[in-house]
């Protein structure tokens, strides 16, 4: 037995020494690096043909059940094998349950910052640019901006900087199970009248009309405010205490009197609601452009059509839609100072924002690019491109512009709007109450 | 002595360094966090008591923790309860002890993400196991998850979640019981309730006491199962203080707020611990 422990304290020496040993290793590494760096640096004369390596990180949302992540990674391995002293950590995660926010925040200031980032240039960036983390493009030398759409004007913040370069664009609308409208012999929503006759339609059969999570009602509450108010007042600020907003907010409880949703759609989440219309059990779900993907898979992409939310109030203009491009490419501060780092990160950038990549990865999500357009596309993802093309106005979603505590509130008062506890009007005044 | 105490502090460093810089440092940060307003990284302004005022005045707050008080006591009594009364079962039988003991404790070796997960296809409305079941049999499909029912329908999956735990330290202290004490009962003529009462509870109600402080303080800490099972709903129904903290600190990134919200719960946990213990304390018994 004492035979026994003394092995084992042994064993765990031994273990011990070599994770010490270990951790020299690898600072003696970077030293190495470090040196080699500076040395190559130094030399520029005399001509070396080994070009010194350079370690990158890229975090991106492209990767989980994301489409992107493969054709991502293809690329990363291609850039690689034409700058072989380039080597990239591919540092990605879903964007699914904001998970991502989290990391990049703590990641920013615990100086671990990544050298290059596909993330959202909404409220969420606002804390990195203000504390100068990232680039203004701009003025980045060597940072090439040309050939863009009008999706890089959309990423202009407030102090008439550009800090992230879209890679493609999404639109939000209401995707419509064709079939089921067929069979049952609904109209195709394309008036207030048509969408109301619908629900009331289907709410007499065993389809549910909407497929929705009055809890995760992020795409509701966005499209029955701009039902009620169209772009212009969609577009205000929280702290106007616009009467569309209430107003659009009342509505979903209209229409949950009327049974446009499933009884449990309070205590479902969205990935639920998406299995209703998925398997044919709704006619009718609020989404956005990526969920062409999970439609495909499903093997229903045909089956499927998506429309602008009717927009009733005066002034406004069915047609009008909630999207636009709310992620980017950022270069990080720390990278782009880095004389060492400095060239690689520009090149990969300027690789990644290519028309030819942009392409490439847009093809794999259906998601219209931010450079060039996409050829043979199904007729059902072209009417989603043709939306946004004929679109008169385009606007982000309401929770990437204001205070997050706020939209919260809002989206997740809605059960007690439709069980008729709350009012649009006090749900509102209590957002904007939050948000000081 | 000088050389004892020189191991002394040599072998408690390291523990100490571990438990302080895992979890003494982060709660002196969470307490400073907690005046503040802040997203927890690049936006920070010193709000002094503000945080501790807006959770006096918070509803949702006020109903988290009743709710999580509901909880607590739901799963004191029916955790701690039916673990005794399957220990005292398993303890008298003679045949299958091994298969009930496996089987009662199985659902501990499951992650709560998997039980969540388990019950919301088991509650959902349209395609859910029980409303599959009434509908086949010709009954109507019943909505389980409401505002009333809510917290109730999360407190069936903590407390089967948890039963085999304290199954496992109850039969291990009943089978710690002398059988002398029982054959001297017997001849006694003694029942088989009132070796129950009489006897097998009094002998381990220390570890019952244990397990009572255990369940009480835990309650503090369940998370996974409100949050995957009804997100804190319908309309906050179902909300805990764990559910809303997370909501506050990571979806709404109110982490000021949030830490507000976890030094509430820590408070209240060493406070019921304490009670506890103090309602609880009484001889200690020795065999």
């Amino acid at each position: 037995m004492k035979k026994f422990k003394w092995s084992l304290l042994l064993a765990l020496l031994f273990v011990v020494i070599g994770l010490a040993a270990c951790g020299d290793d690898e600072t003696g590494s970077s030293t190495d690096d470090t040196e080699n760096t500076s040395d190559n640096g130094d030399d520029t004369s005399a001509e070396e043909t080994e070009q010194e390596e350079v370690n990158l990180r890229v975090v991106t949302t492209m990767a989980g059940t994301d489409p992107a992540g493969e054709v991502f990674q293809q690329v990363l391995d291609d850039f690689q094998e034409e700058n072989p002293n380039i080597k990239i950590e591919n540092d990605s995660q879903s964007a699914d349950a904001g998970t991502i926010r989290t990391k990049v925040n703590t990641d920013f200031s615990s100086d671990n910052e990544p050298d290059l980032m596909f993330y959202f240039n909404t409220v969420d960036a606002d804390g990195l640019i203000e504390e100068g983390k990232v680039v203004n493009l701009e003025e980045a030398e060597g940072v090439d901006l040309s050939g863009y759409n009008s999706m890089l004007e959309q990423q202009r913040r407030e102090d008439g900087n550009i800090y992230a370069a879209p890679q493609s664009g999404f639109y939000e609308g209401l995707f419509i199970n064709k079939k089921l409208f067929e069979e049952h012999g609904v109209e195709l929503p394309t008036t207030w009248e048509q969408y109301e006759a619908a629900i009331e339609k289907f709410a007499e059969t065993d389809i549910v009309p909407i497929a929705a999570s009055t809890e995760d009602s992020y795409y509701v509450v966005e499209h029955y405010i701009l039902a009620a108010g169209g772009m212009e007042n969609y577009s205000a600020a929280l702290a106007d205490k616009n009467e569309a907003w209430a107003e659009g907010l009342n509505n979903i409880k209209k229409h949950a009197d009327m049974g446009a949703f499933t009884p449990d759609a309070a205590t479902i989440d969205l990935a639920l609601a998406q299995e209703l219309f998925k398997q044919e059990q709704a006619a009718m779900i609020f989404e956005g452009s990526w969920f062409w993907g999970q439609l495909e898979e499903a093997g229903m992409g045909e089956d499927v059509t998506v429309l602008p939310m009717p927009v009733y109030a005066e002034g406004g203009e069915t047609g009008e839609l909630v999207g636009g491009a709310s992620q980017g490419w950022f270069i990080s501060t720390k990278a782009y100072e880095d004389e060492a780092k400095k060239d690689a990160v520009v090149s990969l950038f300027n690789y990644l924002t290519s028309e030819e990549t942009i392409i490439k990865i847009a093809e794999a999500t259906g998601q219209p690019p931010a450079k060039g357009e996409l050829s043979d596309l199904a007729d059902y993802l072209k009417a989603g491109h043709d939306l946004v093309k004929n679109a008169p106005a385009v606007a982000l979603p309401i929770n990437d512009r204001i205070y997050p505590e706020s939209f919260t509130h809002m989206r997740t008062s809605v059960p007690e709007i439709v069980s008729g506890d709350k009012q649009g009007e006090e749900v509102l005044e209590k957002a904007v109450e939050m948000a000081k | 002595m000088k050389g004892d105490k020189l191991y002394i502090f040599l072998f408690l460093t390291p523990a100490f360094a571990v438990t302080g810089i895992f979890l003494y440092y982060p709660f002196v940060e969470n307490i400073l966090q907690s005046f503040y307003k802040t997203d927890g990284f690049f936006n920070s302004t010193f709000v002094g008591l503000e945080n501790y005022v807006r959770l006096l005045n918070d509803e949702i707050a006020r109903g988290a923790l009743f709710n999580s008080l509901e909880l607590m006591l739901y799963v004191t009594i029916f955790q701690v309860g039916i673990a005794l009364i399957l220990a005292i079962m398993v303890n008298s039988i003679t045949k299958g002890a091994g298969f009930f003991r496996t089987t009662f404790f199985f659902p501990i070796v499951i992650s709560g993400a998997a039980i969540g997960l388990l019950f919301t296809l088991i509650y959902n409305y349209r395609n859910g196991l029980l409303n599959e079941m009434l509908v086949n049999l010709g009954f109507e499909r019943v909505l389980w998850l409401t505002e009333q029912s809510s917290l109730y329908m999360v407190a069936i999956p903590t407390i089967w979640n948890y039963v085999g735990f304290y199954f496992v330290i109850l039969l291990t202290a009943i089978q710690k019981i002398p059988n002398d004490f029982y054959e001297a009962a017997q001849l006694e003529g003694i029942t088989g309730m009132q070796k129950m009462f009489k006897l097998t509870i009094p002998l381990i109600v220390s570890d019952l006491k244990t397990c009572i402080v255990l369940a009480i303080t835990g309650t503090l800490k369940i998370f996974e199962l409100v949050y995957i099972i009804t997100k804190g709903g319908p309309a906050n129904s179902s909300e805990v203080l764990g559910t809303y903290m997370y909501q506050k600190a990571f979806q709404d990134s109110a982490m000021g707020y949030g830490a507000t919200l976890a030094v509430l719960i820590v408070v209240l946990g060493l406070t019921l611990a304490f009670v506890t213990n103090k309602l609880l304390q009484r001889d200690e018994v020795t065999y």
